[in-house]
């Protein structure tokens, strides 16, 4: 139930963010330093969830060799393909035979 | 109302080569799903309710790690909070559309959507409708399957293969994919930098302080840039 509310919530706030200026912006623009913030939004947040999934029970921040090896190949790949499904099998494949290395 | 018919087939060969990047979100999104031990059709109606990858994927596994509920719903919306961007570019291309057209236009404006969107806007005002609901249409149906499809492979799929390991690797090409220019390289690392440091913080609080933190970087190195 908790659960439910919680992505009704996010899915109303989603569309609030979506819809909200199509909705009801006539031809009022938004203010400059807000429209600047706001492309810094997905990358800081995103390389936050990074670090924020990787951190365990205790609070700390637990990775071994097998998923740092994984994110630099990963990066490394993501960098130079600009493509997802790359990054992802190239990421996960270090991690797997890292793993059975280590 | 006539519907070109030629300009659907149009908007759905352009989307498809663009779903196809977002099909390992959609089954990882399932993985996670099961992994966090959330009831499968509650999960699922994510994929309908709030209708994007990230932030499903980012509340999803919050909660399933344990976070404070509050904590995973605040970096969900934050995740999201780009589409206002998009909202607004589009806002002066949907005045020229009925009430209806609006109202769905903002609950199917994804990422790819916007993409394909802006490219359209100097369109005259039917055909751009008829492209972009053919296009939101598209990507809706294909998430809605896919993320199901997750649902079903995800008990299947062993545990030793550690594949909730491919959500930190999805949200890490993600970030690397769109650092296009300098002070967004900033927000990330002191997104992450200062996400490390606070990792004692109850109920994963260090998130939502490291992301503030990394858009206020960015947003000064943007100025110094200046």
């Amino acid at each position: 139930m908790t659960v439910f509310l919680a992505v009704l919530v996010v899915g109303v706030g989603t569309y609030l963010s979506r819809a909200g200026f199509i909705l009801a912006l006539a031809n009022r623009p938004i203010p400059e330093p807000v429209l600047v913030a706001l492309q810094f939004v997905a990358p800081a947040v995103l390389a936050a969830l990074v670090v924020a999934l990787l951190i365990d029970e205790d609070g700390g921040v637990a990775i071994g060799a097998p998923e740092a090896a994984a994110f630099l190949v990963a990066g490394v790949v993501a960098r130079l393909t600009k493509n997802h499904i790359l990054t992802l099998l190239a990421g996960m494949g270090v991690f797997w035979i890292a793993r059975a290395l280590v | 109302m006539s519907i070109d018919g030629s300009l659907v087939r149009r908007a759905i060969g352009d989307s498809i080569p663009l779903f196809i990047p977002a099909i390992p979100f959609a089954l990882v999104i399932g993985l996670a799903i099961i992994d966090a031990g959330i009831d499968p059709f509650v999960g699922w109606s994510s994929s309908w309710l709030i209708f994007g990858g990230a932030a499903q994927l980012t509340l999803i596994t919050l909660l399933g790690s344990g976070a404070a509920v509050i904590a995973a719903i605040t970096a969900a919306l934050v995740v999201n909070a780009r589409h206002i961007m998009y909202s607004a570019a589009l806002a002066p291309v949907f005045q020229r559309q009925r009430r209806w057209v609006r109202w769905l236009g903002g609950y199917l404006l994804l990422d790819q959507v916007f993409a394909l969107a802006v490219l359209r806007s100097d369109d005259d005002p039917a055909a751009f409708r008829t492209y972009y609901l053919a296009s939101g249409a598209t990507f809706w149906v294909s998430w809605q399957l896919t993320t199901a499809l997750g649902l079903l492979v995800g008990p299947v799929v062993p545990e030793e293969w550690g594949l909730v390991f491919a959500a930190p690797i999805l949200f890490l090409g993600l970030v690397v994919i769109g650092l296009d220019r300098y002070p967004k390289t900033v927000a990330a690392l002191v997104g992450a930098g200062v996400t490390y440091l606070a990792a004692g913080l109850p109920s994963r609080g260090g998130l939502l302080v490291g992301a503030f933190a990394g858009i206020a970087a960015g947003t000064l190195a943007e100025r110094l840039r200046r």
